[in-house]
This record gives structure tokens, C-alpha cells and sequence, in this order.
């Protein structure tokens, strides 16, 4: 809401005079003001002059020569194209060394061979108005040499003040000027008309109101409500013999200042009192209303209506329109129509004042796209007590700067005489809210500046009356709490820790696993990226209805293809060696009708050397193992999930668009079934240089609800020493070793505690087609030392197994 | 007469020699004369005593084998030692070897989102306070995004965070709140829960702005929960966040799912480019406020038993602040220039 400071200390002198205050109460209050702006800006050195003689230019017909006298009686000459300059007149003067609001320097010039030592101005020039033909003359009672800046009043600063939705009150200056002020809705005042004549005033105190129901009828004028529920008021007014013109300088002047455009002297007067008291106004050409009846009503399915703004809109059943009996004239409280336009030739006008509920209001300019001044407000709520006031307001303005005079009375349609609400207040609530006590007469004090009507307490309980202004925002108890606290300040609140109980709710256990992997690939040198969850079309399958753009137009299935993204960036930035992971969220399509499905999901990408570089060794790159090393490192962290060489890679469309041929692993969990996938990542979709090489990347979906392990129990130390044994087992190059390992460690025998591979070997004395494992196994007993008899017994068998089962021989003299 | 005691004296003896020798020993040649004249199978010193064993009374045999095997392998680790220090390079003898102004050999080192390390931050503070974390779906209803939180469709307070809707007439959530409702339907108070998740806009990017960024919810339901618990609360987060300096300001502001409700502000202490402290502006971290008892009923909750407050913040934004990042896009680049500025500590 842009406010015009000078306005508002009309409607509340008892404001300060510095805004710099008023901005900082505004944003106690809840009101930040997020800018102000020095409107006199660029003027200060403009004054009053007084044009002494005027003379014809020797080398020019179309320029004059002016005498003009700057207030200190040594006039200048000025060389002026002005057609009109009167001798004796008053202008605004822009002397040798000042600039024009819009930053231009004024130096002495040369015209046609005359001299010229200043500049008369224009409206435009000064940024006041858009006439740039005539030079702006200035009443006469203004003296030469004055500042402009004073003479014009134009001193004045706009604040951005910043009006949460639920505060349409606020959306005036009256609004701001009852919140700020410091005796609230005491302070104010109706500032009077500029050039409204005593004769006038009179005319507008002796109008009388015609009221009705559903209709209202007054010789001038019919008004009919055909929606009850979606207009619960509307009045209006006839005015005749207005001179539609260009607004006088203070009515245009005022708007300016609160950054709204003037457009003609009755336009302005419903914007002026839009700007003041907050509510909309509509000014119809009385001439386009068809037997000077007005109906409020839905609009017929498909009607067609051409707005202010030169759009054919068309219509729908549930929107209401303003209408005669030929047909629509007005989107109701949103835009009115191009037809009934007030223009130069309008001599008899229809105003308009209206209260139109706010969600169907809201509807249509969503529909249309559309959003007014008035649909602003109208979707916020607006004073369904202040429509009388601001009709005749308007009425006054458009009197006294267009002429003419009232014809009739207001025609007011009202279904429903609109009723105050009563609250109740418990004076012991606020103190359970609010943790301190508030005294009933503490209570009045704080809310009665607000215009709320309070009575005293009754058996603890206060009944408070809600004026229109705010029926929209304080209908509950705990809003009259809230207007407590915000005028008692919230800063007079203690700020004392009091001790509290523990809540009911686990710690998550998908955030505490989350942590630990985070922990692990952290330790492992990766570093975590966050990426979006938008993806392309052909990367997800749950679909965004308003995207922010078309390559964010789904919702990601993987987070590789994004995380490979990263990688490019990076490597395109000279960064290498990359280690990235991120954990977040990836959409599946839910059961129709349901949330899509989602999953925590972990990515992993690794790219470049395994270590990094040093002198004293040369470079090696990652290889599988790598790989494989970092996702059992994941695996064994996520309960229920193991690592697998997949014997045939099952259809996964997700996966399958994701690596180079088929993924090398695959993350299982013995109930989920698939939980992920490693191998080396398809680079076809992503620009990367030539010498990058290949990006190794897993993916793994977490559990929702992970049952994370307690914490292993200690076990004792081995007092026992215990025996190695190597064996070298001699396998064909098309047996995978990975079987031979797990019957191994099945059934190595009672003492055997584990194995590791040390050597894999091919060539030299290995037979063709084979190769030659080395595995180191380890035997140990708790309750004595094994005997190498022992040992060798347990090792044998497994030999004989291995051979049996396998058909693998054993390298002689390793064992 | 037991020759025990002299077989022990002459092995002790002889390690004494052994040792000394192997510390006299210069090339590898040198310590395998040693090892063989005191421990090879043939003539070795400590063999030929071994060896004797079997002539010794039955009751010594014990002591002395035991003395000797230990002997043995004082030895053999001596000589194994020296062996490794002759074929390295010892650290007295050839210190001037090791160039230690080269570079080490380093691992990778990776870290946390700087983001993440906010969230931890936060939770870690907060945890103190007594609050657990809880999480809800990115994809959310209307109901559990708008409605339940006191926000009817047709309020224009649906519209100020400009939401991202699905196909099918779910949408991504346009802020945490919705888990506040989660919450309360599952588990009865008190409940003290953080909530920290992604949230979605309908933003173009700039560098105050991504159309996708993390929120942290925080709520606390319970009997006799107050406004001043509320101050209390954020206020001693802001101190033990920000430092002990920190002064902080409650604003009143709106927001349909709390009354009343504050935007919160710090001033922190900081020291500027002369090193002298400072207060900086007022920066504004989090909007908070008690929770409105329509979104209590709501979500199954007595609202006339129990009251409860609700706030929520930016750890992107708050990481803007404390990093002094200067755009929010930084943190969606995931440039590892950039990410590793915050390993530390």
C-alpha cells in the first residue's frame, strides 16, 4: 500500500511530523514499511517567478522572449516556445544551476541568437501532470522567489507500507492513519474538500438515503439484487451536469503521491476515495444505463462483456455481474465495461458503492487474471459499514472539480442490515495465551483505540463489539488476544525459560539413518550436493500442473541424472576427482487418486583417481571395486539391505536409462525386494570433456521406517591365539570366485573366523583358463589353542568340498 | 650340582652380546653373520644351548627351554627391526633422506551441504531444548497444506506463497507447517518436534529465491504453553545460534495458522574489517507464533486444554546470513570449490 505521508497526517494530525517515527511504529505494529521515497526529490531548486514582459523573438516566430523576475527583483531573459504567457503571471521557474525532476541540468543557452538564463516549466517537466504544451501557471497568490516545493505543497514522502492479507482495513489511509495514530481512531479527521463551496456542502448534507431489501427504487435510479450472497449491499447515486476534465492540481497531485495515475476529475474522485476510506467506487456514464435500472446478478453462461481495459471477457455462471436489463456493464468489484465508461462527453453520471463477498470476487479475477484496485480489496473484505460515507464523499469531489449536482437520493439495495459482532473475551484466556496478566481495564485500554466497542467484565468474560473495519479479521476470541498483545508491544513481554516436559514424538529414524550414512560418505571423502527435485519429462513420471519451466516439469524418479549434471558442471569448471552424494526425495506415481509415492533416496557419483595424487606414486583410477567397497560400506548401515553381482539384470526402466549397459550391483533387502542399483553411469545425456572418463554412481532407496539395530553388545577379547592358513585355489575364468567365498565361510568348520582374498593370480604356472585365488583363512578356538592337527583337518574338508562342489582344485605347495 | 643357573646366566650373556651386535651391525650382510653365528641351525650360539636340552635334568628342561625360546625371539625381532631401519634408512643415521618439506600423502576430504550443516546446527540447539524430529511428504493434499492450517482456498493468504501444483490436484508443499499437522494427528501432546524438509515455490531463481529451498518447522503443544514460552524459546535459540550478544526482536505479523504471530529478528555482535566488534542490522530469521486453535481442532487436538506454538526458518537463508554467501543459487551449483569452504570445523 503506498501511502502519501502529507495525506496521511491530514486524516491524523496528531501524528508525527518526521515518517521516519511513523515508519518504525508501523513496524512495531506488524507493518514494515519497505520503502519511502522523498517525492519533492530533484525540485529544490525551482521557484515562483513572475514573467514581467513579454516580447517577440527577432529570428524566430514560434519562440518569445520573457523578462522574468526569479524574487529577486534582477530579471532575466528566458527564450520560451510557450504559445500562451501572460505578463504579470506567476510560473514555475527552474533558474541557472538547478535540474528538473527528471535529473536535466539548466545552463545558460543560446536560442536563434538570444540569450536564455533559465526555464519556464511545463507540468510535465516537473513530473506533476502530463500536459507539456502550456506552460503550468500558478495562482496568483503565490509569491516570486518562493520555493516551488512550498508554494505547491508538494513536500511529501511515500512509504511502501506492507499489509498482511488479513488487514484489508488497512488498504486506506483512513485504515493506516486509525492504526498509527497514537490515540487510534480518536485522532482522526475528514480533511475538508479544496473548492467545495458552502452552497454544495449543504446540497450533499440534505441527501437522503432510500433503502430496500432485495430492490430499491427512487425516481432517478432502480437497484435490484438478484444474488443476496454475493452482494449484500450496494448503493447508488445519480450526479448530473458534470464537465469531465483533467483533475485540479491537488486532487492529481494527491494521487501521484500515493502512486496512483489521474485520468479525468470523476475517475479520480472514486480513486481518491478508494485511497482514503478503502472502498472501491465505480462511476458509470449514466446515458449507457438502460432504463436507470441497475441489477446485481450472476452473469449468463458464455456473456460476453468488453472491460475498461479494451478485453472481450467471457463469462461464466458463477460470476457476478453488474448489469442493466440490456445486459452486463460490469464485472462486479472487478473491472467495469468499456461501454459505460465515464469520458469526455459524460454530462450524468451513475456512482457506484457496493460490498461484494470476497472468495467469489476472488474466483473471477483468478479467472480472468485480473487483479484491480478493487478486486484487491474486495478479496480482502471490505467496511460493509462505510458505504454511505464514501458515496457522498465521492459525490463532494466530483461536485467541486467537475460541477453539476446531485439528482435523487442514494438508492441503497440491502438484503441484510449489516449487525456488529459481539466477542466475548475470558479476561483468564489472555492470560493463558499470553503467560502474563492482563487487568479487564488493561484490556479496554488496549483495545478500545482500535474502534472496538468494550464493555466492562462480567463474571470474567468482556463482551467486545467489532465495528465494520474489522468484522473481517476479529471474530474470535483468540484474534481479540491477539490485538492485546500487539498493542501492549511484544517486546514488554518477559522472555522467561520455564521448564518443560518431554514430548511423545521418536526421534525420526529415517533422519538418525541418514546421519550415519552422511557420516560414512563423508569420512570417505565425498562431499554432499543438493540438487532440486524438478527433472525433465523423460526423468520422472509424476507431472507438474504450473511448472516453472519445462525442463522442471516433472518431479524426479532418480536423483542420478541431476547429481550427473553436478558432475558436468564441474568438470567443466576444472574441477576433477569428483566424489558427490545426495539424499533426497524421489516421486513415484502413488495409487490413482492418492500422494504420488515418495522415497529418501541415497545417490552416489565417483569420478576420477582412487586417491589423491602424490609424488611418490603415479595415479590410479577408480575401478569396481571402488565402487563396491563404497555401496557395501551403505549397505551394512541400512537394515535389511545386502549388496549382489545381479545374475540377470530384471527390467528396470529406471535404472536401465541410468547406467551404461546394466548395472553392475544391485541393493536388495529381503522384504522391499530391489532397493538399488551401482554401475557406470550413461553419460549420453550430459556435455562432458573428452578426457573425463568414466562416472561410477549408485543409487539407493532407504526404508520409510528403518528398524536401526541397537547397539552391539561387547565381546570379550580372544585369549587364544589363532592359526593362519593360505590356500590357492585354482579357478575357471568362468566361475565367479563369489560362491566359492560364501560356501567358505559356510561351512569352514567350527573354529574358522574368516577369510580374506590376498592375491588374484593368472599366468606363469596357473593352468589356462584359470585363475589362481589366494585366500588367507583364519581359525581361532575361545577355550584353547588350535592344534595345527586341528587345522589342517577343518582345511581339508573344505577342500574336498571346494572340489566336490565346484570342481576347484588346490595349488599345490601354497597350502 | 643344578647347572641351571648357568645355562640361564650364558643365554642372558649371550643376548646381551647378540643385541649389541645386531645395534653394531651397518649392512644387511652384516646382521645376517650375526643372526647366523647366534641363531643359525648349525653352529648358532643359542641353538647349540637349545640343543642341549634333552641332556638337562627333567625338572630344568622347563626353565631354561623357556628362557631360550624367549631369547630367541628377542632376537629375531631385534634383527628383524634392525633389518627393516638397514634396507630404509634409519631416522638418526639417515635423516637427511627424508625431505619432510614435500607434500604428505593425503586422503579425500569430503563434507557436509552447507545447508545440512545449518539443519544440524539447528537440531543439535534445539535438541537441547528437548525436541525430536519428525518428517512429512514433499507431495501434499490442499487440505493438509492450506485447510488444516486455518487457510480457506478462496483466502488470498493462499495465494502469497505462489504454489507449485500436480497433475491430478495435489501440490508440493509451499512450507513445512503441513507436518505440524501430521504430528498432532499421530501422537498426543506434549509434543516438541522439529521438522526440517524441502519446500516448494513457484520462484524464479535469484539470489534470494529457487522455486525449491529447506525449511525447519518447529512446533510445541501442551498444557499451559504461553507467548512468553514462545519468546523464551527462540529467544534462547537466537543467543546460543548467534552468540551471547545477540539481542532479538519480536514483530507482530500474520499468518492464518497462528495468532497472535511475530516475525523474529537478531542483531548480532560482529566484528567488522578492523577488527572492532559491532552490532549488525536487524536480520530477520524466522516467523513464529502461538498455534491458532482452529488448526488444534483441526488436527484432533482439545484447543481449550492445550496451547502450542509453531515456528519456522530458512537454514538456506539463515546459512546466507552466518556465511556471509551471497547467493542462494551457490548452494543448487554444488561447485567443490564451494563446498569445501565449510569442512571446518
Amino acid at each position: 500500500m503506498n501511502v502519501s505521508y502529507r495525506w496521511l497526517r491530514e486524516l491524523a494530525p496528531t501524528l508525527e511530523t518526521d515518517p521516519n517515527l511513523t515508519a518504525d511504529r508501523l513496524a512495531s505494529l506488524g507493518f514494515p514499511v519497505e520503502g519511502t521515497e522523498r517525492l519533492a526529490e530533484g525540485m529544490d531548486g525551482l521557484v515562483v517567478g513572475r514573467v514581467t514582459q513579454v516580447r517577440a523573438h527577432p529570428n524566430a516566430d514560434r519562440l518569445r522572449l520573457c523578462d522574468v523576475d526569479p524574487g529577486d527583483g534582477e530579471t532575466v531573459q528566458v527564450v520560451c516556445g510557450a504559445p500562451v504567457i501572460q505578463e504579470g503571471g506567476l510560473y514555475p521557474f527552474a533558474p541557472v544551476g538547478s535540474t528538473l525532476p527528471g535529473g536535466m541540468e539548466i545552463r545558460k543557452a543560446r536560442l536563434r541568437g538570444e540569450s536564455s538564463s533559465g526555464m519556464l516549466c511545463s507540468e510535465k517537466e516537473l513530473g506533476l501532470g502530463s500536459d507539456a504544451g502550456g506552460i503550468m501557471q500558478l495562482p496568483a497568490s503565490l509569491t516570486p522567489g518562493q520555493p516551488l516545493v512550498d508554494a505547491l505543497g508538494l513536500e511529501d514522502v511515500r512509504m511502501d507500507v506492507e499489509v498482511t492479507s488479513n488487514r484489508p482495513d488497512l488498504l486506506s489511509h483512513r485504515g493506516i492513519a486509525r492504526e498509527v495514530a497514537p490515540g487510534g481512531s480518536h485522532d482522526l479527521v475528514l480533511p475538508p474538500i479544496p473548492g467545495a463551496s458552502e452552497e454544495l456542502e449543504r446540497m450533499l448534507d440534505g441527501v437522503k438515503v432510500v433503502t430496500g431489501a432485495g430492490e430499491a427504487t427512487a425516481e432517478t435510479l432502480t437497484v435490484r439484487i438478484e444474488d443476496a450472497e454475493r452482494c449484500p449491499a450496494y448503493l447508488g447515486l445519480v450526479l448530473r451536469g458534470v464537465t469531465v476534465e483533467p483533475s485540479p492540481p491537488w486532487l492529481a497531485q494527491r494521487l501521484r503521491a500515493a502512486g496512483a495515475r489521474p485520468i479525468n476529475n470523476v475517475v479520480d474522485a472514486t480513486n481518491y476515495v478508494l485511497l482514503e476510506l478503502g472502498h472501491p467506487l465505480h462511476a458509470f456514464d449514466l446515458d449507457q444505463v438502460a432504463e436507470r435500472t441497475v441489477i446485481v446478478r450472476r452473469a449468463g453462461e458464455g456473456e460476453i462483456l468488453r472491460t475498461l481495459d479494451g478485453a472481450d471477457r467471457t463469462l461464466v455462471s458463477d460470476d457476478l455481474v453488474i448489469a442493466d436489463p440490456r445486459g452486463a456493464m460490469a464485472v462486479a468489484g472487478v473491472m467495469g465495461g468499456l461501454d459505460s465508461e465515464v469520458g469526455p462527453e459524460t454530462r450524468d453520471v451513475l456512482l457506484e458503492c457496493a460490498l461484494f463477498t470476497p472468495g467469489p470476487i476472488r474466483t473471477t479475477r483468478k479467472r480472468l487474471g485480473l487483479s484491480t484496485d478493487a478486486s484487491y480489496r474486495f478479496e480482502r473484505g471490505v467496511d460493509p459499514e462505510g458505504l454511505r460515507e464514501a458515496i457522498l464523499r465521492a459525490a463532494r469531489i466530483i461536485l467541486a472539480t467537475a460541477g453539476g449536482r446531485v439528482d435523487g437520493p442514494v438508492v441503497e439495495a440491502r438484503p441484510e442490515p449489516f449487525r456488529r459482532r459481539k466477542v466475548e473475551l475470558r479476561v483468564a484466556r489472555v492470560e493463558t495465551v499470553l503467560g502474563i496478566e492482563f487487568s479487564p481495564e488493561r484490556i479496554r485500554e488496549l483495545l478500545s483505540p482500535l474502534g472496538l466497542g468494550v464493555e466492562g467484565s462480567v463474571d470474567g468474560v468482556m463482551e467486545v463489539e467489532v465495528p465494520g473495519f474489522r468484522s473481517w479479521d476479529l471474530t474470535r476470541e483468540v484474534d481479540l488476544i491477539e490485538e492485546v498483545a500487539r498493542t501492549h508491544g511484544y517486546d514488554a513481554f518477559p522472555e522467561t525459560l520455564a521448564p518443560f516436559r518431554p514430548g511423545t514424538v521418536p526421534d525420526d529414524p529415517l533422519f538418525v539413518l541418514e546421519d550415519r550414512l552422511r557420516d560414512d560418505l563423508v569420512a570417505q571423502g565425498f562431499f554432499e550436493a543438493h540438487t532440486l527435485a524438478f527433472s525433465p519429462p523423460e526423468e520422472g513420471e509424476v507431472e507438474l500442473l504450473n511448472p516453472v519451466s519445462v525442463v522442471e516439469g516433472t518431479l524426479r524418479r532418480s536423483i542420478l541424472p541431476g547429481l550427473l549434471r553436478r558432475v558436468a558442471y564441474n568438470l567443466a569448471r576444472g574441477n576433477r576427482d569428483l566424489r558427490l552424494f545426495e539424499i533426497g526425495t524421489t516421486f513415484r506415481h502413488g495409487d490413482a487418486g492418492a500422494l504420488p509415492r515418495e522415497d529418501t533416496t541415497l545417490a552416489v557419483v565417483l569420478h576420477g583417481r582412487r586417491n589423491p595424487p602424490h609424488w611418490s606414486t603415479s595415479d590410479e583410477p577408480l575401478d569396481p571395486w571402488d565402487l563396491k567397497g563404497v555401496v557395501e560400506s551403505l549397505a551394512a548401515r541400512i537394515p535389511g539391505a545386502e549388496v549382489l553381482v545381479p545374475e540377470t539384470c530384471e527390467e528396470d526402466p529406471v535404472a536401465g536409462a541410468i547406467f551404461e549397459g546394466d548395472p553392475l550391483l544391485q541393493v536388495r533387502d529381503s522384504k522391499d525386494g530391489t532397493r538399488g542399483w551401482a554401475g557406470i553411469l550413461d553419460l549420453s545425456s550430459v556435455d562432458l570433456p573428452p578426457w573425463s572418463g568414466v562416472v561410477w554412481g549408485a543409487e539407493i532407496r532407504l526404508p520409510r521406517n528403518p528398524d536401526l539395530p541397537e547397539a552391539a553388545p561387547y565381546r570379550a577379547l580372544p585369549t587364544r591365539p589363532g592359526v593362519e592358513r593360505d590356500l590357492a585355489l585354482l579357478v575357471p575364468d568362468d566361475r565367479p570366485v563369489g560362491p566359492l567365498l560364501a560356501l567358505i565361510r559356510e561351512g569352514g568348520g567350527p573354529d574358522f573366523r574368516g577369510l580374506d582374498v590376498f592375491d588374484v593370480y593368472e599366468g606363469g604356472e596357473v593352468p589356462e583358463g584359470h585363475r589362481s585365488v589366494a585366500v588367507r583363512l583364519r581359525f581361532r578356538a575361545d577355550d584353547r589353542t588350535l592344534t595345527d592337527r586341528e587345522v589342517d583337518d577343518q582345511v581339508h574338508a573344505l577342500t574336498i568340498r571346494l572340489k566336490e562342489e565346484f570342481g576347484v582344485e588346490i595349488r599345490d605347495g601354497r597350502s | 650340582m643344578s647347572q641351571t643357573p648357568t645355562l640361564v646366566e650364558e643365554l642372558q650373556r649371550l643376548e646381551k652380546d647378540a643385541l649389541q651386535e645386531v645395534e653394531r651391525s651397518d649392512t644387511p650382510e652384516s646382521l645376517e653373520e650375526v643372526r647366523i653365528s647366534f641363531l643359525g641351525r648349525k653352529d648358532g650360539r643359542i641353538s647349540g644351548i637349545l640343543r642341549r636340552l634333552g641332556s638337562l635334568d627333567p625338572e630344568e628342561r622347563p626353565r631354561v627351554g623357556q628362557t631360550a625360546n624367549q631369547v630367541k625371539a628377542r632376537l629375531q625381532s631385534a634383527l628383524d627391526r634392525r633389518r627393516e631401519q638397514l634396507e630404509q634408512g634409519s631416522g638418526e643415521a639417515q635423516g637427511a633422506q627424508w625431505d619432510l618439506t614435500l607434500p604428505a600423502r593425503r586422503s579425500w576430504v569430503g563434507g557436509r551441504h552447507p545447508v545440512t550443516r545449518v539443519v544440524d546446527e539447528l537440531v543439535a540447539i534445539f535438541g537441547t531444548l528437548g525436541f525430536t524430529r519428525a518428517r512429512g511428504p514433499e507431495a501434499e493434499t490442499e487440505w493438509y497444506n492450506f485447510e488444516a492450517l486455518n487457510t480457506p482456498l478462496d483466502h488470498p493468504a493462499a495465494d502469497e506463497q505462489d504454489t507449485l501444483y500436480l497433475k491430478g490436484g495435489h501440490l508440493l508443499r509451499s512450507h513445512t507447517s503441513p507436518v505440524q499437522v501430521r504430528v498432532m494427528e499421530n501422537h498426543q501432546p506434549p509434543i516438541r518436534v522439529l521438522a526440517p524438509g524441502m519446500v516448494y515455490r513457484r520462484d524464479s531463481y535469484d539470489a534470494t529465491h529457487t522455486p525449491g529451498f529447506a525449511q525447519l518447522e518447529g512446533l510445541v503443544v501442551d498444557e499451559g504453553i504461553t507467548f512468553v514460552d514462545l519468546k523464551a524459546t527462540l529467544a534462547e535459540f537466537a543467543r546460543l545460534y548467534w552468540g551471547p550478544g545477540t539481542r532479538v526482536r519480536f514483530r507482530p505479523s500474520f499468518f492464518p495458522f497462528t495468532e497472535p504471530s511475530a516475525e523474529v529478528d537478531v542483531k548480532r555482535v560482529v566484528r567488522d574489517s578492523e577488527g572492532e566488534l559491532r552490532e549488525s542490522d536487524w536480520l530477520e530469521i524466522m516467523g513464529a507464533g502461538m498455534v491458532d486453535p482452529a488448526v488444534l481442532d483441526a488436527a484432533g487436538i482439545d484447543s481449550e486444554r492445550y496451547t502450542g506454538f509453531a515456528f519456522g526458518m530458512g537454514p538456506g537463508r539463515i546459512g546466507l546470513l552466518k556465511y556471509g554467501i551471497p547467493d542462494l543459487r551457490l548452494y543448487l551449483d554444488n561447485d567443490v570449490r564451494f563446498l569445501q569452504q565449510f569442512t571446518q570445523p
